[in-house]
């Protein structure tokens, strides 16, 4: 992945265009694919925890102003995504490091699925906009997300992620 | 100790610096958490609906461009089925007015006469012919005579099942016995061709005190129409040798029949017979 600042600024700016634009449109029980967290999980992988940690927070900026209840959730969504690219970077791979492409693939679907889960649980606790009970909205609507997500991240492997990931 | 203390510190947000900045992230956050509800973020908030409004209007714009042809071609089809409505109706109220405009004339009485639709036509300098939408089925029958609110417009000459073919008045064959309003001079009125609003009155002798602008009506002579039915006005009256040439502006527009009248056959089989036999000439063609 470049190490390149304004083309990942591009391109998290993309991703956030589509997340909000795009996919917020495709919902199954209310829940959507996360193009973010795949995003931010590559950048965890990849560059380093603060990178991560720093867009995870950029991102939950954006996505809690675009949310449909900005302010009853903004906050909340700020933090799950601070957690989520905190998470991420614990799954960084060193620069120096020989990792193949199937090892950062797995790092890369390991930070996925654990920091997904844990954003997702978070505003699953706070956010319950069809009045799910607890069980449903946290673990049920949380792993659906996290399972769209890696279904997401699968195909983008597959189009786009595999030649950068050979970088 | 100083430089000793503040190396230290130095080295703690050095070492620590990713923790601290993911706690500054999740103070920021959750100072936001406290205010979410308050007043200080309705403000964030209606900025935030708007901007979202803004760009989602602008993402929908970018995806119509992109449908713009094919709802054109949906918009061209609504159009095109509203048009044929339109006309559809545009034509049921027309020929309503038409029918009403025919029924509401008080000097007819309707009631006793088939109405018809005029749905075909053929005008030239000599032979003129009008298709009718009543036929046998409606019980049209040969020499019925064919008439409108402004006056005798011919007569019917063949007979289909559901069509008639109407002689009308301005056909260089068509004669019929017609008499003036006013002074009782009768005559045979023709059509020699030219103008479609003028026909001439025949046999009307010098003696006669025939006037000018005189209503001309049908006769009682008549073999096929009944009398009384409007036919026009005389608007000149040359003298010749023996008789007058009379020309009468026909109170019928051709150009503009839509509805007629068809009236119930006259039966008078015996009057033809003995003027047959008798060796006059019929004057007025029977086929």
């Amino acid at each position: 992945m470049t190490r390149n600042i304004p083309s990942l600024i591009i391109l998290f700016c993309i991703v956030l265009l589509v997340q909000v634009f795009g996919l917020s449109y495709i919902r199954v029980f209310n829940v959507t694919p996360d193009a973010v967290t795949i995003f931010i999980a590559l950048a965890g992988v990849t560059l380093s925890q603060r990178a991560s940690t720093t867009f995870g927070f950029a991102a939950g900026i954006v996505l809690g102003i675009f949310s449909e209840n900005t302010g009853m959730v903004m906050g909340w969504i700020m933090l799950s995504r601070t957690v989520e690219g905190f998470i991420a970077g614990f799954f960084n791979i060193p620069e120096n490091s020989h990792a193949t492409t199937k090892q950062k693939n797995r790092r890369i679907y390991n930070a996925i699925i654990i920091s997904g889960l844990l954003s997702g649980f978070i505003v699953s606790a706070v956010y319950n906009p069809l009045g799910f009970s607890p069980l449903i909205r946290i673990v049920v609507l949380g792993l659906l997300k996290t399972l769209l997500t890696v279904i997401l991240a699968f195909l983008a492997n597959i189009v786009i992620l595999k030649k950068s990931l050979l970088d | 100790m100083e430089v000793d203390k503040l190396r230290k510190y130095f080295s703690f947000f050095i070492k620590h610096n990713t923790f601290l900045l993911f706690l500054l992230y999740c103070g920021i956050s959750a100072l936001f958490i406290r205010l979410q509800g308050q007043d200080t973020l309705n403000t964030l908030r209606s900025g935030c609906i708007e901007i979202s409004s803004f760009l989602s209007d602008k993402a929908t714009g970018v995806s119509e461009f992109f449908r713009m042809s094919e709802e054109n071609g949906r918009l061209m089809k609504i159009n095109a089925t509203l048009v044929s409505r339109v006309i559809s109706l545009e034509s049921a109220v027309t020929e309503s007015r038409n029918r009403e405009k025919v029924l509401a004339d008080t000097t007819i009485d309707a009631s006793r006469y088939i109405m018809a639709k005029v749905v075909g036509r053929k005008f030239s300098d000599r032979e003129n012919m009008l298709l009718i939408d009543a036929g046998r089925n409606r019980g049209i029958r040969p020499n019925m005579t064919v008439l409108s609110p402004e006056g005798l417009v011919g007569r019917v000459t063949y007979v289909s099942a559901h069509y008639s073919k109407v002689m009308p008045l301005i056909h260089h064959e068509f004669k019929v016995i017609v008499t003036s309003g006013v002074t009782n001079t009768m005559g045979i009125l023709s059509w020699s061709g030219g103008r479609e609003d003028i026909a001439q009155l025949e046999h009307i002798p010098i003696s006669s005190p025939v006037k000018l602008n005189e209503q001309i009506s049908t006769s009682d002579f008549s073999t096929f129409s009944v009398s009384g039915i409007p036919v026009g006005r005389i608007i000149s009256l040359r003298p010749d040798k023996l008789f007058y040439t009379v020309e009468v502006k026909l109170g019928v527009d051709f150009s503009r029949l839509t509805h007629v009248l068809v009236t119930p056959l006259k039966i008078e089989p015996e009057k033809i017979q003995l003027l047959q036999s008798t060796g006059e000439t019929a004057v007025e063609e029977i086929k």
